[in-house]
């Protein structure tokens, strides 16, 4: 098969993919379960690691394998696991409570994903495969920053946090010719571990000293 | 052979590093500390003396190489310095200094022996010597700043080396809060110079005004202006300068005085005569009104100080004005391209630099020895220390003699340079802000007049009649090594004072490259021992004749006295105390009485406040006891300074409300960071 013949189904897959991540995003705006939200993520780093898988094939450029393998390593599978611990370990109220409503939070998710569209617009002539995943990637960043604003337990922030790595991975993996270098790629996978360990670390600390998990109440430390 | 002046110059620099390490790893031995410390920033300044004075000897050539002293690490520094003429003399400077001060530390730091470590404070000191030095030296905008930075942080930590007393921290913090607000404004005029020419070496500003517009060109004039003159001590942005160098230790304050403030000049040369070249006439405007101001409230707040260390320390305004007026009036006689004349002002500058270090330093280290000896700075309890620190005393007398500008001394020769270049000046144009020159001239005599008052205040109250405390009744001389110290200094203000020769010839490359004048065969007749102001219609003045003439008159009273006087009935009685039984200290005239006229004069600057408490049983003429309260108003820190601390801390106590102490409340700020990037980049 050749490259020229794959190119408008890989295309049409990877669209197809990049708009399920958008979807499932929006699905963790509105979900208010904690354990839900876990797996919701795990399966948006599902449909990253196929992406990253998809354009590796068409490519053939092996690294790229390597970032799908490790995306399904490290977001699909440990770090749900490592969180889920977590949540049982130290026996949260699995009731998410966001600052704002979800009504009120779905409609600010749809602006934002908005402006990913109409900040992405010029340079959609450089994407290589798919359309407007790049738009995509940056309504998943934006929905993803406003998420942890929304939050307030330490644990969903962390979430959120890592559905807008995603998005800075998708962008990566779907913009740049041959993904990023990959010593930066690793580099990356290694912080996003070691973050979530250490604000795992943090959690329980929080928990522990505060009895909540709330991080609106740090500002009792403000001298 | 070429290298080898310069060569020399980098032993100096390592010796001071090594000064600096030795004293901190020998801190737990003070002795050896202090010796070494001191030893090998003596050594350092020898080199540097010597290695300096060979280049500037040996009338070097404009276009100097840049060395590297070692590759940098980091990508855009170089460590790169240049001995050109004009970093050479103030190298010359420091060097010249380090040495006397040297030595004075030796025996000063004894003091501080189980009080105090003072291996830091030889290892501070060594390392305040280093980055002076390199400030002079560098070629290079950010070791430039580096440098600079380093001579901020030493010697502010200096400052407050006695950091129990709120004095020293407070003048540490304003000091060190000045010297960054002026840093800020260097950085921002580097970076427009940079932008002109794509490069931060110092190599590539040279005449680099003539590729900027001229709004530009006045913008960095300003602010290096403002962060120089904050170094310099320029009034309105003097205020640090009373308060950091009086709590110094007073080999330090020796230091900053005589040197670190010098700094601020030097940038100032080298940036208007080096980087911007061809001036417009506002900027020798400027400097030369700043000049006059800064020398005439400098002398006459030094006037209503009774602390000795303060009092030096507004004198060093006073005289920063003064060489100021020398560059004020270089920069205006080279916009109406009167080279030669330029030469001549900034000659008198530059002379005036190098003799202020000296005898400023030396006023220092006496004041830092008697208030070593008396325990005080406040010159209303010392009294009588003539008799007491015979040395110390005359030293001391001959430093006020040479910062009052008498002849022979050194200060004359350079102060006779000003008025030589600003008499000449006013021919120099036709337009009517030749007025400047004959203005600045009255206030320079003015301020000349009221120095002299002033010494003879600070000299007359401090040694003379009998002591006021009882500290002072029992003041010791001076140990040999601080007498020696100030001993050198001495000599170095009677040696420039009576052979100007000798530096007029050494100040030749400087102009040379500055302005490309050659001034010292015009300007010394006879060998350098007669002086002249170089034009056919100015004044010409020998102090070496002066002293010749002073000596052959002394023979006239000995003469007459052979005459008439001899065999005559000598008696020696006690002064003439109106009746009353004995002299006490207290019928003696204060240092508040003594300036209270020129406070009268100066009501309008001063606003003198003064409280009388007067408690009588019978009649008032008979008062049991009596209060006596007088203040002066130091006028920049109320009406300018505390306005302005005061509005500052209001907005800092606003903007706290930004930080709330919540996680949300800080992702949103980043949050709409993003989005008004994102919008403004749509």
């Amino acid at each position: 098969m050749s490259a020229s013949a794959t190119a408008p189904i890989g295309s049409q897959i990877l669209t197809l993919m990049a708009a399920l991540m958008l979807v499932l995003q929006l699905f963790i705006i509105a979900q208010r379960r904690l354990l839900t939200n876990i797996r919701l993520f795990a399966i948006q780093s599902l449909l990253l690691a196929g992406i990253a898988a998809v354009v590796a094939f068409h490519h053939a450029a092996n690294h790229v394998y390597l970032v799908a393998g490790l995306t399904l390593v490290g977001k699909v599978v440990l770090l749900p696991w490592l969180l889920t611990r977590l949540v049982y370990r130290i026996q949260i109220h699995q009731e998410i409570e966001p600052l704002l409503n979800a009504p009120s939070s779905m409609l600010i998710g749809g602006g934002l994903t908005l402006l990913g569209y109409v900040v992405a617009r010029p340079f959609t002539s450089m994407e290589r495969l798919g359309n407007n995943t790049l738009a995509i990637a940056l309504a998943l960043v934006l929905t993803g920053f406003f998420l942890t604003i929304n939050r307030r337990k330490a644990l969903t922030q962390v979430l959120a946090l890592l559905t807008v790595e995603n998005g800075v991975m998708l962008a990566a993996v779907a913009l740049t010719t041959y993904g990023m270098p990959l010593v930066v790629e690793l580099g990356i996978f290694f912080d996003v571990l070691v973050a979530v360990m250490v604000l795992a670390i943090l959690v329980y600390r929080i928990r522990e000293n505060f009895a909540s998990m709330d991080t609106s109440k740090l500002n009792q430390l403000k001298g | 052979m070429t290298d080898f002046p310069l060569s020399l110059l980098g032993v100096a620099l390592w010796a001071y590093l090594a000064g600096a390490a030795g004293a901190l790893v020998f801190q737990r031995f003070e002795k050896l500390a202090n010796g070494f410390g001191f030893g090998m920033a003596a050594a350092g300044g020898l080199c540097g003396l010597v290695s300096c004075g060979a280049a500037l000897a040996s009338g070097m050539p404009v276009a100097s190489r840049s060395i590297e002293l070692f590759p940098a690490l980091i990508p855009l520094v170089r460590f790169a310095i240049r001995a050109d003429a004009l970093g050479c003399f103030f190298g010359l400077i420091v060097s010249l200094l380090a040495v006397p001060l040297s030595v004075y530390s030796l025996g000063y730091a004894r003091s501080y022996f189980g009080r105090r470590n003072v291996g830091v404070l030889a290892a501070l000191f060594n390392l305040l010597l280093l980055s002076i030095t390199l400030v002079f030296l560098a070629d290079h905008v950010f070791f430039f700043l580096i440098a600079w930075e380093l001579m901020a942080l030493s010697a502010s930590i200096l400052v407050c080396f006695e950091h129990e007393q709120d004095e020293s921290r407070g003048g540490a913090v304003l000091f060190f809060v000045m010297s960054h607000i002026g840093t800020a404004a260097l950085i921002l005029g580097f970076l427009l110079l940079f932008q002109a020419s794509g490069s931060y070496a110092f190599t590539d500003f040279h005449a680099l005004g003539a590729k900027l517009s001229a709004s530009r060109r006045g913008g960095v004039f300003l602010l290096f202006l403002f962060g120089f003159g904050i170094k310099a001590g320029l009034v309105p942005l003097h205020i640090w300068l009373p308060a950091a160098h009086p709590v110094a230790p007073s080999n330090v304050s020796a230091l900053m005085s005589g040197v670190l403030i010098k700094t601020g000049v030097y940038g100032l040369i080298r940036v208007c005569f080096d980087f911007l070249g061809a001036p417009p006439q506002w900027w020798g405007v400027a400097v030369l009104g700043l000049g006059t101001v800064s020398a005439v409230l400098g002398v006459l707040f030094a006037l209503m100080e009774h602390d000795l260390k303060r009092l030096l320390a507004y004198h060093s305004i006073e005289n920063i004005g003064i060489i100021l007026i020398g560059l004020g009036a270089a920069l205006m006689l080279l916009h109406s391209s009167h080279p030669m004349l330029a030469s001549l002002a900034l000659i008198a500058g530059l002379y005036h630099t190098l003799n202020h270090a000296c005898f400023k330093a030396l006023l220092f280290l006496g004041a830092g020895a008697v208030l070593h000896a008396t325990h005080t700075r406040n010159m209303e309890e010392m009294g009588g220390l003539a008799k007491r620190m015979q040395w110390t005393s005359a030293f001391f007398l001959l430093g006020a003699a040479a910062i009052s500008a008498l002849p022979p001394l050194n200060g004359f020769v350079s102060e006779w340079f000003t008025y030589q270049s600003l008499l000449q000046g006013f021919g120099s144009t036709p337009s009517l802000i030749r007025l400047m020159f004959p203005l600045s001239g009255a206030m320079l005599a003015l301020t000349s007049a009221l120095a002299a008052a002033c010494f003879v205040k600070a000299f007359g109250i401090t040694f003379l009649a009998q002591p006021r405390s009882a500290h002072a009744r029992e003041a010791r001389e001076a140990s040999l090594t601080m007498l020696l110290g100030q001993g050198l200094l001495v000599a170095v203000c009677v040696v420039l004072g009576l052979f100007p020769g000798i530096l007029l010839k050494l100040l030749d490359p400087l102009t040379h490259q500055l302005i490309g004048e050659r001034l010292s065969q015009r300007l010394s007749l006879a060998g350098g021992l007669v002086l002249s102001s170089g034009a056919a219609q100015g004044g010409t003045v020998s102090t070496l004749g002066i002293v010749l003439m002073l000596v052959a008159l002394l023979a006239v009273p000995i003469v007459l006295w052979a005459l008439f006087a001899r065999g005559a009935r000598t008696r020696i009685a006690p002064t003439w105390d109106c009746g009353l039984r004995g002299l006490t200290p207290h019928m003696q005239y204060t240092a508040t009485g003594f300036s209270k006229p020129l406070r009268m004069i100066f009501k309008a600057l001063f606003r003198p406040r003064r409280e009388v408490q007067r408690e009588y049983d019978l009649s008032p003429y008979f008062a049991t006891t009596l209060r006596f309260e007088s203040h002066v108003e130091e006028v920049f820190q109320t009406r300018v300074y505390r306005p302005l601390k005061w509005l500052v801390l209001r907005f800092s106590r606003r903007s706290r409300a930004l930080q709330a102490g919540s996680i949300q409340a800080y992702l949103i700020y980043i949050f709409l960071t993003l989005l008004a990037l994102l919008l403004f980049a749509l």
